[in-house]
């Protein structure tokens, strides 16, 4: 079945497009309602894309690739990122980052990742977006296992 | 030591609620706005020498009035994408203060001529610009935004989606425009940036949060503070091998060291300081005899040839390995390069490559070589500053601590 947002998203996009002068600046907003919606960027939502912003589906693509947040393929239902820049390395997130390796790589899928400014929180990482700071392999246990 | 001028709200509970902003102050510097000509208000802005807190420096007002100059349709864009690591400054606002961003906002546009506002916030920061939007969607409620507002300000968030280089300001607005975040060619002489055509004027999330305390106290109450070319204060954030990570608002020009032992702490699990990365990734490394003589503002960092950049200091401690430090950095760069420049794209893969080497000790001779001429040759080669700012950070690690990259050679 081909792509199309959700009423709920259709709403929102009408809605979005009142605050832009121009409907090429919905692009990021689209590509974000689609992983959204599907928890990846499937092709055929890009190919949506183009038809509502009027653009090649080349720009679509383009743009859906140089963001590293954007996600074109399948990954596993749960995201976990790990933060490995300078202050969470200097507080150890190579142990962390092989802890959630050789703990839960089968069920969650593990990402490293630059710093995402919780450096006073180092070391970090995400689950599903939500900020897990001052981590411990203790931690990550009872979170992980708790979610 | 603290002073608080845009934390001043921060440990209020809910202060990121209307109703505890309003009872906190927040929207009260709004009368003292419109009681005067919009003029009046960048006349203040630029008395008060305000400075642009998003990492450059620059006076805030000269800005303005570039984008204030120009008649018709206008922009304001916040830069909320901070991506520097050891920056988590703007992060304080959106979460804990996010009305005083929409007072700034609403400030900034009446003085500016403008009624639309993006916040474009840096994708990583979902809950923090939730947190925002229903801030908006409260000031929107109330009437302090939308067409019933006093001056009409629409606010819109947008959300980047993971590029560090989005935090430039004319990649951020490629980026806002639906295109790669590629950062664009600089004009010859000054004049604003430009949305779809627009005039526009893009400042840091700090650097409009500080606005209504100028607005409601004048120029020289805010010059009360800080140094005479620095004025004010800063979020300076703190982080690393310290004992109190976080953000704390001082005065420019305080001690660097006073500030790492008295609000960060001090060095962690009692280990002696061996250097200090002043304001964030980009800003060149110190060694711990120059901390010990640095202020934290802009003219005494420049001295000791670094930067103040954001403020976001990140501590190494003596069994930091420097080598080990460089690395992670340039990595960093690499992953982030947006790959528009030659030297930028091909040179921060090639000096993260050859760190790989330096950190596995199998370096040569040729690589040191190497590693300086690739810094040298991405130095003011390149669209905009990213290459530069690797280049600098390289630099200040050779020139510090050279001997531990020699001890990795083979």
């Amino acid at each position: 079945m081909s792509f199309s947002y959700n009423i709920q998203n259709s709403s929102k996009i009408e809605l979005l497009k009142k605050r832009y002068p121009d409907n090429r600046a919905l692009i990021l907003p689209l590509l974000w309602l689609a992983q959204k919606q599907e928890s990846y960027i499937r092709e055929d939502a890009m190919e949506h894309i183009s038809e509502i912003v009027q653009l090649p589906y080349m720009n679509i693509y383009s743009v859906a690739t140089f963001y590293s947040m954007f996600r074109l393929e399948k990954t596993k239902k749960r995201i976990v990122e790990v933060c490995r820049t300078l202050s969470c390395e200097l507080n150890g997130s190579e142990d962390i980052k092989k802890h959630l390796d050789d703990n839960y790589s089968d069920n969650f899928e593990i990402i490293e990742v630059e710093c995402m400014g919780a450096c006073s929180g180092a070391p970090m990482c995400t689950l599903d977006g939500k900020y897990i700071e001052n981590l411990t392999p203790q931690m990550i246990d009872e979170v992980l296992n708790a979610n | 030591m603290q002073t608080k001028i845009v934390s001043k709200n921060f440990e209020i509970p809910l202060s990121h609620t209307i109703d505890v902003a309003l009872e906190n102050g927040r929207y009260s510097s709004l009368e003292a706005t419109f009681s005067k000509k919009p003029q009046e208000i960048i006349d203040i802005i630029k008395q008060s020498n305000l400075r642009g807190k998003g990492g450059g420096g620059a006076p805030a007002g000269g800005k303005w009035q570039l984008a204030s100059d120009y008649e018709g349709t206008k922009y304001l864009v916040v830069n909320a994408d901070e991506s520097e690591p050891g920056t988590f400054k703007d992060r304080r606002i959106l979460s804990l203060d996010p009305h005083l961003l929409i007072e700034g906002i609403i400030a900034t546009c009446y003085a500016i001529g403008s009624h639309t506002s993006y916040i474009y916030v840096r994708g990583e920061y979902e809950e923090f610009s939730d947190i925002t939007q229903s801030a908006i969607d409260e000031a929107y409620e109330r009437n302090f935004l939308g067409s019933n507002a006093k001056y009409r300000v629409d606010i819109t968030i947008h959300r980047g989606a993971g590029a560090y280089i989005c935090g430039e300001k004319s990649a951020l607005l490629e980026s806002l425009e639906g295109k790669r975040g590629h950062p664009r060619l600089k004009p010859k002489s000054p004049e604003p940036e430009f949305y779809f055509g627009s005039p526009t004027l893009v400042n840091n999330v700090e650097t409009i949060a500080s606005v209504p305390f100028i607005v409601k106290n004048g120029a020289d109450a805010y010059r009360a503070y800080g140094t005479e070319q620095s004025p004010g204060t800063l979020l300076f954030a703190i982080s690393g091998n310290v004992n109190r990570p976080g953000v704390y608002e001082a005065e420019f020009g305080v001690s660097m060291i006073d500030y790492i032992q008295k609000l960060g702490g001090g060095v962690k699990n009692g280990k002696k300081l061996k250097a200090v990365i002043p304001g964030g990734a980009s800003t060149p490394i110190l060694p711990a005899d120059m901390v010990e003589s640095a202020r934290l503002d802009y003219e005494s960092l420049r001295g000791l040839g670094s930067s103040l950049g954001t403020g976001g200091m990140i501590v190494l401690d003596e069994d930091a390995s420097m080598v080990k430090a460089l690395k992670n950095l340039l990595r960093f760069y690499h992953h982030e390069s947006c790959g528009q420049c030659t030297p930028c794209r091909e040179g921060t893969s090639w000096v993260d490559k050859i760190m790989n080497k330096f950190v596995e000790k199998r370096a040569t001779k040729e690589d040191l070589q190497i590693l300086k001429s690739v810094s040298k040759t991405m130095n003011g080669k390149t669209i905009c500053v990213f290459a530069p700012a690797a280049s600098g950070v390289i630099d200040g690690f050779l020139k510090h601590f050279e001997s531990e990259f020699l001890e990795c050679i083979k």
